[in-house]
């Protein structure tokens, strides 16, 4: 009873300890593991910015006298820093495009769904009513299918390009966004600043376009940091199945799924781009968790 | 002081109803509320409508009514002579211009991540008001108007004191020279101190505006001090209406009986009996039979749980709707 | 209780229709449905013949009354690839499916909710610092990536394990254990946060002031709230059974119902896509009603609860 008695107080988090230094404050400002997300993430960006400059490779150029080259440290030349494949292509050149067609994928299917969501979400927050009830029970089927089945059937129904997967990919979780923007716009027509505005006489754009958008934005960009990681995953695993980025493209799933047929003999083709998803959705999460814990801490 | 100007605002009977789902049963069924139950009232340019009652009495209702955010189900506005158009439309929002509102809470009117100076000027943005380059002056003409300096201009709610808030939203209701000024309980929110500050500066600004005010709150008191009129509305009707002295030195309806005894007195001499009232306010969807303030009335008489009273002069020219007041109840008055 | 039953059985039919309209409208949208769902080589008189029974001469209005009509009468189509119905395809995939499922979920629930809990009653020490690194990983780790590495470890390396199939019950070791552990992680945090959050309401804190022993305090009142939103996230998963195994099965070439959507989907057979999007559909939707019958349940405010307010 006593132990669990110390726990309680101990995970009062409004305990205060002795004056802590600068840098324990800096610490708890800033986590370790956050700057290294943080590090990371921009390493991404920077590859997927200059990725012409820093491949050494074409991502389709074959070298075919070096099919399956170990990675340098594992038998392989420098050539190759990690290694190739069974065309002789070069891995850490083909893992730097895939890296930027995945985030690109990404940023895009992130950003349609959260202006769809947003946008809905608002629709349904200004006019209520039966436009109110169509939005909210196309939110409960959005959320009661896994997106997969849903994103499978379209690929089967609509055969497949670079444009409808990143159009496909901007439905994924957009019913969050408008859940979100619902409830803090009909807050805020109901007794805040928004129906103030109103009352002033302002149109509609204006109360959303000048007030009430900005005013969630924060909120909508922690969650847009939390659903990308999940966008990220939702792409390598269609393009893992071989359903989604079509060669010649390649992006992070794709390889993975490319290297399986390979695990036995060259489990390098399907590692290096299974490390960069992990750590890349590990980053953003984490960065997400932080920036939620920071500044909107009312999202749970 | 009863110059036949033309009224600036009429209410004529109005209503506004809501329908509940009541709890209680397997079902639950519907019902209706009746906020505001035939209410009429004038209020002249430049004069001042206190409208007194307990909370849920549908003081806010008959506000959100007059200023056209909500429809009435019966009855009507007139403002200026013509019926207030319906909420969102272009001739409502043109109608902005002419008449505003002043919250409850500053700080839920104003929008945060704006300087409050921005915000004052944002009416003329909104209705396309004067010159793009003269809105800034006018805006600090309107906040030394409120009493608050150009060094406000670029603060953010957050840093202002309440009564500051306030007055930002006073300003901010006023920069498009309106005729009429709703006051949803303005100073309810406030500090005592400042309470007293606010009303003096909607007197000033009555005064050198020309404005018309409708002015809600609880409180008797506050509503003396500001109101020309006095309405004291129950349950949706206005039961007793008049001059506020006469009101609060010689009250008609027994409930306002009841609301003036509660006034704390300073002067030992003029303390009279404390008038407590039995029960809460009911439910509005369970309007009492009769006289909806029968049940808790110490004058009622068997006539006032069956027949509903009018709202009707008495000699002395104010508004009463009590059966009691009027003498009609078959019986001498009993209150103290 | 009856009212809110009513209403939720209510919106689980709404849901049913608004799948099998989205399927119509895909299948509209994507071209000639006699040409997809047979395929272009079918002979023209199966193909008009196909025409005609579908009504596909007849005004939009009224295909889409008689698709409802085909698929109330459980007549999905015939898989392009070896004609033979749909529904018979799909069906005999399902029990290898489960077969995965049952007991990754077992696995999830047995792992995942004990862990929440304990997280969440010694929070901020080392075990919930790990369980919540466990519980991140499970997010951020695909199930492609933890099966392949798995089958590198357990396979490859160390030959302990088949890497694919379904000769017997070993082959299914790595695939239950690759869908377990995602399904834990999420499970854990769920449940970790729910605790926390009833951990810091007022009832909580009352009840340990009076004087009641901290695990009664956990036991009659913490637990029972906890189990509220978590019983949603399980529900979710119950009905993910047939349909949440899509990259496991790929991944371990397992014959079961998400293998042959991948299959279905790859060749554009789309009476099988279709017919596996509807029986997903209905799955989810009986385990929502569930959850919402269990609700009502465990919630007694649910029994009660009336929309109050005056607009």
């Amino acid at each position: 009873m006593a132990t669990v008695t110390d726990d309680r107080i101990a995970a009062d988090p409004t305990a205060v300890g002795p004056p802590r230094s600068r840098v324990a404050r800096f610490v708890e400002a800033w986590p370790p593991s956050v700057l290294l997300a943080l590090g990371w993430i921009v390493a991404m960006l920077l590859i997927a910015a200059s990725v012409e400059w820093i491949a050494g490779y074409a991502y389709t150029a074959m070298d075919l006298r070096a099919r399956l080259s170990p990675p340098i440290l594992f038998g392989g030349t420098e050539r190759h820093l990690l290694g190739t494949d069974e065309l002789g292509r070069d891995v850490l050149s083909r893992l730097l495009y895939s890296i930027r067609m995945s985030l690109l994928i990404a940023f895009f299917g992130t950003l349609i769904a959260a202006t769809l969501g947003t946008f809905l979400g608002i629709l349904a927050a200004h006019f209520r009513g039966w436009v109110e009830d169509i939005v909210l029970t196309m939110i409960d089927f959005q959320a009661s299918m896994p997106f997969l089945i849903i994103a499978l059937a379209v690929l089967a129904f609509f055969g497949n390009s670079l444009i409808l997967f990143i159009c496909l990919m901007g439905f994924h979780g957009w019913e969050r966004y408008a859940r979100i923007s619902r409830g803090l716009a009909i807050a805020a027509n109901e007794q805040g600043y928004a129906g103030a505005v109103r009352q002033l006489g302002a149109p509609a754009w204006r109360i959303y376009g000048r007030h009430v958008l900005p005013n969630i934005a924060s909120t909508l960009i922690v969650s847009m940091t939390l659903a990308f990681p999940e966008t990220i995953l939702l792409e390598s695993g269609l393009s893992f199945l071989g359903l989604g980025v079509q060669p010649p493209l390649t992006s992070l799933g794709n390889m993975v799924g490319y290297g399986r047929e390979y695990l036995t003999r060259a489990p390098w083709i399907m590692l290096a781009p299974s490390a960069v998803i992990v750590l890349t959705t590990l980053s953003i999460s984490l960065v997400g968790d932080w920036l939620r814990d920071r500044l909107d801490p009312t999202l749970k | 002081m009863n110059a036949p100007a033309a009224p600036l605002l009429q209410a004529r009977d109005l209503s506004r109803s809501f329908r509940v789902r009541r709890s209680g049963g397997m079902f639950g069924h519907a019902a209706v509320l009746h906020a505001v139950d035939g209410v009429s009232f004038d209020l002249t340019p430049g004069r001042t409508l206190g409208l007194v009652g307990e909370s849920g009495c549908g003081k806010t209702t008959t506000a959100r009514l007059v200023l056209g955010i909500l429809t009435p189900t019966g009855g009507e506005v007139r403002f200026e002579g013509a019926p207030v158009p319906a909420p969102g439309t272009r001739a409502w929002r043109q109608l902005r211009r002419r008449m505003q509102m002043v919250f409850q809470d500053p700080l839920g009117a104003l929008d945060r991540r704006i300087p409050v100076g921005q915000q004052v000027m944002e009416p003329l943005a909104i209705h396309g008001a004067g010159a793009r380059g003269d809105r800034r002056g006018r805006a600090l003409e309107l906040l030394d108007a409120v009493g608050l300096g150009a060094s406000f201009f670029a603060r953010y709610p957050h840093e202002l004191s309440g009564g500051q808030r306030q007055r930002i939203v006073l300003a901010r209701a006023l920069i498009l020279d309106p005729t009429l000024l709703v006051c949803d309980e303005p100073i309810s929110a406030l500090d005592v101190s400042i309470q007293a500050q606010v009303i003096n500066l909607l007197l000033d600004l009555q005064a050198k505006f020309g404005l018309a005010y409708l002015f809600i709150s609880h409180d008797l008191k506050v509503v003396r001090q500001i109101s020309h009129e006095v309405a004291v509305m129950y349950l949706g009707k206005i039961v007793e209406q008049g001059d506020p002295d006469r009101l609060l030195t010689d009250p008609a309806h027994p409930y306002t009986q009841a609301l003036v005894s509660a006034i704390p007195v300073a002067a030992a001499a003029r303390r009279r009996p404390r008038l407590i009232l039995k029960g809460d306010p009911p439910n509005p969807v369970d309007r009492p039979a009769g006289c909806a303030f029968h049940p808790r009335c110490p004058a009622a008489v068997d006539r006032c749980r069956v027949d509903t009273p009018v709202l009707k002069p008495l000699p002395d020219g104010r508004l009463a709707a009590c059966h009691v007041a009027h003498g009609e109840a078959g019986s001498a008055r009993l209150v103290a | 209780m009856l009212r809110y039953l009513s209403t939720r059985l209510v919106r689980a039919l709404l849901t049913i229709c608004f799948v099998v309209t989205f399927a119509f409208v895909i299948l509209r949208l994507s071209g000639d449905p006699a040409l997809l769902i047979l395929s272009p080589d079918a002979p023209p008189e199966a193909i008009e013949a196909f025409r005609k029974s579908w009504g596909l001469d007849r005004p939009v209005w009224e295909q889409y009354v008689r698709y409802f009509g085909a698929i109330a009468e459980g007549n999905l189509g015939r898989s392009m690839r070896d004609g033979r119905p749909a529904l018979d395809l799909v069906l005999e995939r399902v029990p290898a499916t489960l077969a995965l499922t049952i007991p990754a979920l077992i696995l999830k629930l047995v792992i995942g909710i004990p862990a929440g809990i304990y997280a969440a009653l010694h929070r901020n020490k080392l075990a919930d610092r790990m369980t919540m690194l466990f519980s991140v990983a499970g997010f951020t780790v695909p199930s492609f990536v933890l099966g392949l590495v798995l089958v590198l470890i357990f396979s490859v390396n160390l030959g302990w394990l088949p890497s694919g199939g379904q000769d017997s019950w070993i082959h299914g070791i790595l695939p239950v254990i690759t869908l377990g552990t995602a399904g834990a992680a999420v499970l854990a945090r769920f449940t970790r946060s729910a605790m926390l959050e009833v951990l810091g309401q007022p009832y909580i804190r009352t009840a340990s002031a009076k004087g009641l022993a901290w695990h009664r305090v956990v036991v009659d009142h913490a637990l029972p709230n906890a189990a509220i939103p978590t019983v949603t996230i399980v529900g979710f998963m119950v009905g993910s059974l047939v349909a949440g195994a899509v990259v496991v099965e790929s991944v371990f070439s397992w014959p079961g119902v998400g293998r042959l959507l991948v299959v279905a989907v790859a060749n554009r057979d789309l009476a099988v896509v279709q017919t596996i999007l509807l029986f997903v559909a209905a799955t989810m939707v009986c385990a929502n009603l569930t959850v919402d019958m269990l609700y009502g349940w465990i919630d007694p405010r649910l029994r009660t609860r009336r929309v109050a307010g005056a607009g």
